[in-house]
């Protein structure tokens, strides 16, 4: 016994003189990154910024007080990502920590001028990176701006962002997901798109706030082929499967009264029209409609009544998806993933058409169905007025 | 010396001489009307004496022999016939077990020109009431405790199982304190693999003394380099009545509350006896809490150096920058902090344990204000670390047994070290040796881990979840 412990006293000393504890490294001196954002910089180099917490020694997450700045930004310029990064660091007193990162921002300049994959080899190939973030992209602006922005609300403007994202319940634009899309052959990544606009926030501020403005579709390249406004952007969502509840306002017959809708339970079916045609697709999709507002004069406790108002929101719904499906069509960027249901139901077929799948997408016949129900129409009946 | 002398004055030399300078040793002697010369011996405070008194002398003195039916010629004659009013009394040749007896708080009587002495068990001598035990306390159930008379201790086992297969073998232990040690168990239902390595056990034992029963724990264990223990003690005697049940033996040593019980298992020290008063449902739940915060009373620590300093991209991200943020002033390592504050929490405690009562509350003070507050306002300690701490001290008392707290307490400091050293690697390491330890180690006969190393299906039911009437298949 003497003798075990002896030899397990002399093991734990090499595991000492062994470990040098490399790997531990104190809470304090690690610089946690909560959003990234990658610019375009002259003479083929990128522009990496870095949005760094401040932990400070107050009551709370975020220092409490709203005055003093809880992060700082902090950038540097470099032939690759991982150079730029690497110089960030230089600036540092701590590690830079990226496990915890919320966001990067790319700018739309970005986007036009250089190669996007590139800047994902790094973030797939270093395991620090987790690949929860969300990805996005600036328009009309620097993303490094988005980060040095102030939230009204929330401390820090990539934390807001990525609230904002999952509390309108689109959480499935993460790197990983976006990096999933453009290795895929039958499917483009969907962008969410950031703008910053002047808002009044309080009686004598007004200040830029960065709000969602849209989707972007890209291409095979990951260039953008198009920018989709908010309400074409939900209803893309909706389409390639990645949302999970909507709302909508629906102009009634006459015109001029509307009839409000959430939709939950958000699904959608990608057939072939006759079974096996892959040139004819159809895409169904399916929700479950509550009434919120009814400003018309029908009385939708009467079943007649509800059976139209839901005959003609699918109606509706049909049309406007339909012409989103058009709009994304010509622009040759498969964002739904109807490629990848292809692949899967005629792969024979599918081997002729992947190589130049942005083409023939755009030749493809999808047919747009709507199968929503309308599950409640809420507590009154008749509208008030 | 050895046989009783006829002549009293021969055995009354011996008797002085053997208990030269002892104060408390009382020989009276005195003749009666028939000229016969009568000596008692006793030891001072541990004797009956009005029982004697009444009994015994008044009798003799002022009446002179009983007079009965059948008249009794001689004091001899009486003496010879053991007709004295007492009910346990028995003849001694030797003058050492007489010497023996008396030291016991037996009163020795001995007749001129009688080659044996009497000796009469009148022991009579202070001794504490039975009270609720505070170690293990329950909500139902018996309020009574062990104390430190034997015989109210077998007494107590024996008012609960009322069938003479309860056997109680006594043994003699100690060369000085000749401690009486009753090994008690249920004949048929214990393992006499068990029992025999008991007896052997108990005869092979060779000390000065026995203060408490602790001191035939360690003779009794097979492996007491383990920090685990392999016998479990007890102060409550429903506790040794529903283990004597289960098969298990049960020792008693006079002067000592704690019964010990063996065979266990580690299931055992985590188990109270309020489980099975309770309706089994809640005890599930009780009991799985009571496992969680098992694992955390040794883990927690350990679990929190290498998430924090090694593995943060694991804590959730506003938690992770909320400990980051308590932990920006702080100048020691993490690792460092959590050893300081565990050391001084369990300083605190030793200091609780030997405090007088009334200087109790000081510890608590201090412990609270200036451990608590200064040291996380000073910036020395961080506040993450004093909620670690004190969640692990409170998770090492729902473990119902104080001796089985223990091993939990020193397991908090060796897979701190480890875990400081490696992160999660060290903390795997340490708890695989662990395991190992624990599937190799033995308590006289049971593996450790059993029910669930190796398996039983249907033992575990009581082991897990105390499945209803569980008890009767607990035995082997």
């Amino acid at each position: 016994m003497i003798r075990f412990l002896l030899r397990m006293s002399v093991l734990m000393l090499l595991a000492c003189a062994v470990s040098g504890c490399t790997d531990f490294i104190e809470p304090n001196q690690l610089a946690f990154v909560m959003g990234t954002a990658v610019d375009h910089a002259d003479d083929g180099e990128v522009e990496v910024s870095h949005q760094i917490v401040i932990p400070t020694q107050k009551s709370g997450p975020f220092g409490g007080s709203g005055d003093s700045d809880s992060f700082v930004v902090m950038s540097a310029k470099g032939k690759n990502e991982f150079e730029a990064i690497h110089k960030v660091q230089k600036k540092m007193t701590r590690r830079l920590m990226p496990s915890h990162r919320q966001l990067i921002a790319i700018s739309e300049q970005y986007f036009q001028k250089d190669d996007v994959s590139t800047l994902f080899d790094k973030l797939n190939r270093d395991p620090a990176n987790n690949l929860r973030d969300i990805t996005v992209l600036v328009k009309g602006d620097l993303a490094k701006n988005f980060l040095l922005l102030d939230h009204p609300m929330e401390h820090l403007s990539s934390i807001a962002t990525g609230k904002e994202m999952e509390i309108n319940g689109m959480n499935r634009f993460s790197t990983r997901q976006f990096i999933i899309d453009s290795l895929s052959e039958g499917t483009r990544p969907l962008v969410p798109v950031l703008q910053i606009e002047q808002v009044k926030v309080r009686s004598k501020e007004t200040g830029p706030i960065a709000a969602l403005s849209g989707f972007a579709a890209l291409n095979k390249k990951l260039k953008i082929a198009g920018f989709l406004n908010d309400a074409e952007g939900a209803g893309a969502v909706w389409m390639s499967g990645k949302g999970t509840f909507h709302a909508i306002t629906l102009p009634w017959k006459n015109g001029k009264d509307t009839l409000s809708f959430r939709l939950t339970h958000l699904r959608r079916r990608i057939d072939s029209a006759d079974g096996h045609d892959p040139q004819r697709v159809v895409l169904t999709v399916m929700a479950q409609a509550y009434l919120l507002e009814n400003t018309t004069s029908l009385d939708l406790s009467e079943t007649h009544y509800m059976l139209e108002v839901q005959k003609y929101m699918n109606d509706k719904i049909r049309e406007d998806l339909q012409l989103t499906m058009d709009k994304v069509q010509e622009w040759g960027s498969d964002v739904f993933g109807i490629g990848e249901y292809l692949h899967r139901s005629s792969p024979y077929w599918w081997k002729s058409q992947k190589d130049d799948w942005d083409h023939k997408f755009e030749d493809l016949d999808v047919t747009v169905r709507s199968n929503v129900q309308l599950r409640s129409v809420g507590a009154s009946g008749t509208s008030f007025n | 010396m050895g046989a009783v002398s006829q002549s009293a004055e021969i055995n009354e030399a011996y008797l002085r001489a053997q208990f030269q300078h002892c104060s408390d040793f009382v020989l009276r002697s005195f003749t009666l009307r028939d000229e016969t010369k009568l000596i008692l011996v006793y030891l001072d405070g541990m004797i009956r004496s009005e029982s004697i008194e009444d009994n015994f002398l008044k009798p003799l003195l002022f009446d002179g022999l009983p007079q009965g039916i059948d008249r009794i010629p001689s004091l001899v004659e009486m003496f010879r016939r053991e007709w004295l009013p007492l009910t346990s009394i028995k003849t001694e040749d030797s003058l050492e077990n007489l010497v023996t007896c008396v030291l016991q708080g037996c009163l020795g009587i001995l007749v001129d020109g009688e080659a044996s002495a009497l000796v009469a068990q009148v022991q009579g001598y202070e001794k504490r009431s039975i009270e609720e035990p505070q170690k293990e306390s329950t909500l139902r159930g018996s309020k009574e405790g062990f104390v430190e008379h034997l015989r109210t201790n077998t007494s107590l086992i024996r008012r609960r199982i009322v069938h003479p297969q309860l056997k109680m073998e006594s043994y003699t232990v100690g060369k000085y304190t000749q401690t009486e040690v009753v090994l008690s168990y249920m004949q048929g239902m214990a393992d006499e693999q068990v029992l025999s390595v008991v007896r052997d056990k108990l005869d092979k034992i060779d000390t000065d003394g026995i203060i408490d029963s602790a001191y035939i724990e360690e003779w009794l264990e097979n492996n007491s380099f383990s920090i685990f223990p392999q016998v479990q003690n007890t102060e409550r005697p429903d506790v040794v009545v529903a283990s004597l049940l289960e098969g298990k033996v049960a020792l008693i040593a006079n002067g000592t509350p704690s019964v010990l019980i063996l065979p266990i298992t580690l299931w055992s020290g985590l188990q109270s006896a309020d489980d099975y008063f309770e309706r089994f449902v809640f005890v599930l739940l009780i009991r799985t809490i009571r496992y969680i915060m098992t694992f955390i009373s040794f883990a927690l620590p350990a679990i929190y150096v290498a998430l924090s300093t090694f593995h943060p991209e694991m804590i959730p991200s506003y938690l992770m920058i909320s400990i980051a943020t308590a932990r920006e002033s702080s100048p020691f390592p993490t690792v460092v902090e959590v050893f300081l504050m565990m050391f001084i929490f369990d300083g605190l405690q030793e200091a609780g344990v030997h405090l007088p009562n009334q200087l109790g509350p000081v510890v608590s003070i201090i412990g609270a204000l200036v451990i608590g507050q200064a040291a996380v306002e000073a910036g020395i300690i961080s506040t993450p670390i004093i909620i670690v701490i004190s969640l692990t001290g409170v998770a090492t008392y729902t473990i119902p047994r104080y001796s089985a707290t223990l091993p939990f307490r020193l397991i908090r400091y060796l897979l701190l070290f480890v875990t400081g050293m490696l992160g999660f690697v060290g903390f795997a390491f340490g708890i695989i040796f662990l395991l190992i330890h624990l599937v190799m180690l033995e308590s006289f006969g049971t593996p450790y881990l059993s029910p669930v190393a190796p398996f039983d299906g249907k033992r575990i039911k009581d082991i897990l979840i105390r499945y209803p009437f569980a008890p009767k298949s607990g035995r082997k």
